[in-house]
C-alpha cells in the first residue's frame, strides 16, 4: 500500500512540475510538504524547482513568524487547543449520552418519547448546529462545545441503548438467583454486561465528536484560541490550497489515531474478554 | 452443613446424606400466556421430596421451561401455589438455584470468579470465600481451570462451572433447566455420571426439565410427562433404579425402550383422538410436538 501510494504521489508531482503551475486549484505533494513545516514554524523549499540548496531555502530555516513560544509553531498549538476542547466535550457528551441511553433503555416512555426524535438528531449533520450555537453562546467556546455535544451525545445514547439491548435476559436471572438485587443488579451484573455496547458506542461517539468539533472551529473563527478549523479556514481565506491540504491531512490522521490506538484497542480488549472475537 | 462439607475430597462418596431441606410443593399452579407463543401451565401440582430426583419431560411448547421460571421465582404464576420447605416462593433466590440451558455465565469473569458470584453477594471473603470456591472447582474435576475465561472453557466445561455455581450457594432445591440439550453424546453421558455423582453425595432435590427420555431415565427417581396446551402432568413413572447407575446397563436401556414406547402409545393415541393435541402453539407440524425420541439420550 506504501508502495502504490508512492508511486501516485510521485507521478503526481511529476506531472504538476512537468506540466504547469497551479497550486490554487492543486497543490503538489512538496507544497503541501513545505505547509507541514511553515506550519511547525520552519521554512523550507521542497516545492521549489530542485537546485542545489533544494529543499533548503537561501535564508535559512526559520520562519518569518518565528515569535518563540508554541503559538509560533500552529502544527502543535492548533492540535493541542481542538484536542482540549475534544477532551472536556467529550466528556461532557459521554456523561449526557450515557445518561439518556440508559434512561432509554430502562424506561419505556423515556424511549418512546426520545428515541424517534434521537435518530432524526443523528441524521442531522453536525454543523446545522452552529446558528443555533451562535445564537444561545455567542462566538464562544460554550458554542463550540455545544455543537461538538450535540453532534455526538445523540449517537452515544442510541448506540448505548441499542447495545443494552443485546445483553441476554439470562445475565439478570443468573444474577437473582445469587443474590444480586436492587443496586448489587446494576453494579455487578449489568454495568460489566454493558462493557462491549459502552465501548462501541465511545468509539462511535468519538468519531462523530471529532467531525462536530472540526466542523464548529470551521465556522467560530472569532475565538481568541485557535484550532484546526480555524487553520483550515485561514488557508482558504489565503487561497493557500497547499496549508488547506495539509491541514486536512491532520485532521485525518488525528481521527484515524485516535480510533485505531484508543478506542478500537479499547472496543477489541472488552471484545476479547467477552469472547466476542474470534482466536483472541 | 455445607455441601461441600459433605464432599469428601478423597474421591470416595460417602453414604447419601439424609436430606432435611429442598421438600418442594407446587400445588394447583397456573400461569397463562394470551395470545403469546410461550407455553403456559394449568393447574399442575407436584410434589418434589427432599433429596428427590424428579425429571420433567414434555416435548417443546408443553410448559416445562414455564414450570422451572415458576418454581425459580422468574416468574409469577396467575394462581396456585410453590412452597419450599414450609414457606412461599416469591421472586428468585438463593436457595432455588437454577443452571441454564446456554449455561449463563457472565463473560467478564473467570470460571472461578463465576463460581464465587454467589458467596460474593452473600457477603463472603477472605479464606472461607477462596476455599468453598477452591472446593467447588475441584468438585467438578476442573481445579486447574480456575483462571480460564468463560469462552476459554469447552461447552461441557461451561456447564460444569454453571453447576458448581448453583452448589456452591448451599441451595435447598438444585433447578436444572435443559441444562445439557447443546452438548454432544459423549460430554452429556460424562456429565450425567457427574451429576449423578454429586447428587448422591450432596442429596439435594433437583428438579431437571428436559425433552429426551433417555436423559430422564438415566437420572431421575421419578418422570413426570407433561402434555402442552395447557401444560399439564400426563403420567408419573418411577424408575426403581438404584443409584449410581451404570448407564450402558441392559436395565436402563430396556426402560429407556419401555418409557419411550409408553410415551408414544399415549401420543398416538391422544393424536388420534384429536389431531391438534401435541401441536406446539404456533407450530405446524405434529413433528415438532413429538418428544425427543431418539435423538441421542
Amino acid at each position: 500500500m506504501v508502495l502504490a501510494w508512492t508511486v501516485v504521489l510521485l507521478a503526481w508531482e511529476m506531472g504538476f512540475r512537468l506540466i504547469g503551475r497551479d497550486s490554487f486549484a492543486f497543490p503538489a505533494p512538496s507544497q503541501v510538504i513545505d505547509s507541514f513545516f511553515d506550519l511547525a514554524g520552519l521554512r523550507t523549499e521542497f516545492g521549489a524547482p530542485l537546485g542545489s540548496h533544494w529543499p533548503m531555502p537561501a535564508a535559512g530555516l526559520h520562519s518569518a513568524n518565528g515569535e518563540g513560544g508554541i503559538t509560533a509553531i500552529p502544527l502543535l498549538s492548533a492540535p493541542l487547543i481542538s484536542g482540549l476542547r475534544l477532551l472536556i466535550g467529550f466528556t461532557i457528551s459521554i456523561v449526557v449520552g450515557i445518561g439518556l441511553g440508559l434512561a432509554m433503555w430502562r424506561f419505556k416512555l423515556v424511549n418512546s418519547a426520545l428515541g424517534p426524535l434521537f435518530l432524526g438528531l443523528q441524521t442531522l449533520p453536525s454543523v446545522c448546529w452552529v446558528p443555533l450555537a451562535i445564537v444561545i453562546f455567542g462566538l464562544r467556546e460554550s458554542g463550540i462545545l455545544f455543537v461538538l455535544v450535540m453532534g455526538s451525545c445523540f449517537a452515544i445514547a442510541i448506540s448505548l441503548r441499542d447495545g443494552l439491548r443485546t445483553i441476554p435476559p439470562v445475565y439478570q436471572k443468573a444474577g437473582l438467583m445469587l443474590g444480586a438485587s436492587g443496586w448489587r443488579m446494576y453494579r455487578y451484573i449489568l454495568l460489566p454486561a454493558s462493557l462491549p455496547a459502552m465501548a462501541s458506542s465511545l468509539r462511535q461517539g468519538f468519531s462523530f465528536a471529532w467531525r462536530s468539533l472540526m466542523g464548529a472551529e470551521l465556522m467560530f473563527i472569532a475565538v481568541d484560541r485557535h484550532g484546526l478549523g480555524y487553520l483550515l479556514e485561514l488557508g482558504r481565506s489565503f487561497l493557500d490550497t497547499a496549508q488547506v491540504v495539509a491541514v486536512m491531512a491532520i485532521m485525518i490522521s488525528i481521527g484515524m489515531l485516535a480510533d485505531r490506538c484508543v478506542f478500537a484497542v479499547l472496543e477489541r480488549r472488552v471484545h476479547q474478554r467477552f469472547g466476542l472475537v474470534a482466536n483472541s | 452443613m455445607s455441601i461441600l462439607d459433605i464432599f469428601n475430597l478423597n474421591g470416595t462418596p460417602k453414604p447419601p446424606v439424609s436430606q432435611t431441606r429442598g421438600h418442594l410443593v407446587l400445588s394447583s399452579l397456573t400461569k397463562a400466556y394470551n395470545g403469546s407463543p410461550q407455553a403456559g401451565v394449568r393447574d399442575l401440582s407436584l410434589e418434589c421430596k427432599p433429596g428427590e430426583f424428579v425429571c420433567v419431560v414434555g416435548p417443546s411448547g408443553c410448559g416445562k421451561s414455564t414450570l422451572l421460571n415458576l418454581v425459580a421465582g422468574m416468574l409469577k404464576q396467575d394462581s396456585g401455589s410453590v412452597v419450599l420447605d414450609g414457606s412461599d416462593v416469591a421472586g428468585p433466590g438463593p436457595e432455588r438455584a437454577v443452571v441454564f440451558q446456554d449455561h449463563g455465565l457472565f463473560p467478564w469473569l473467570s470460571a472461578a470468579q463465576n463460581i464465587g458470584f454467589g458467596l460474593k453477594m452473600a457477603g463472603l471473603d477472605g479464606s472461607e470465600y477462596d476455599d468453598r470456591v477452591a472446593d467447588a472447582l475441584k468438585m467438578v474435576h476442573l481445579a486447574n481451570s480456575g483462571q480460564k475465561l468463560v469462552h476459554e472453557l469447552s461447552g461441557g466445561m461451561k456447564q460444569r462451572v454453571a453447576i458448581a455455581r448453583a452448589l456452591v450457594i448451599d441451595p435447598a432445591v438444585l433447578l436444572m433447566d435443559e441444562p445439557f440439550a447443546s452438548l454432544d453424546a459423549q460430554t452429556r453421558t460424562l456429565l450425567h455420571a457427574q451429576l449423578q455423582e454429586l447428587w448422591v453425595e450432596t442429596s439435594k432435590t433437583i428438579l431437571f426439565v428436559t425433552h429426551s427420555v433417555g436423559e430422564a431415565v438415566r437420572l431421575a427417581d421419578r418422570i413426570i410427562v407433561l402434555h402442552a396446551h395447557p401444560g399439564r402432568i400426563r403420567r408419573e413413572i418411577a424408575i426403581d433404579l438404584s443409584h449410581p447407575r451404570d448407564f450402558d446397563s441392559r436395565d436402563i436401556t430396556e426402560l429407556v425402550h419401555l418409557v419411550r414406547k409408553e410415551i408414544e402409545d399415549e401420543v398416538n393415541r391422544v393424536t388420534s383422538e384429536t389431531a391438534e393435541f401435541w401441536k406446539p402453539a404456533g407450530g405446524s407440524g405434529v413433528d415438532r410436538g413429538s418428544l425427543g425420541v431418539g435423538d441421542g439420550i
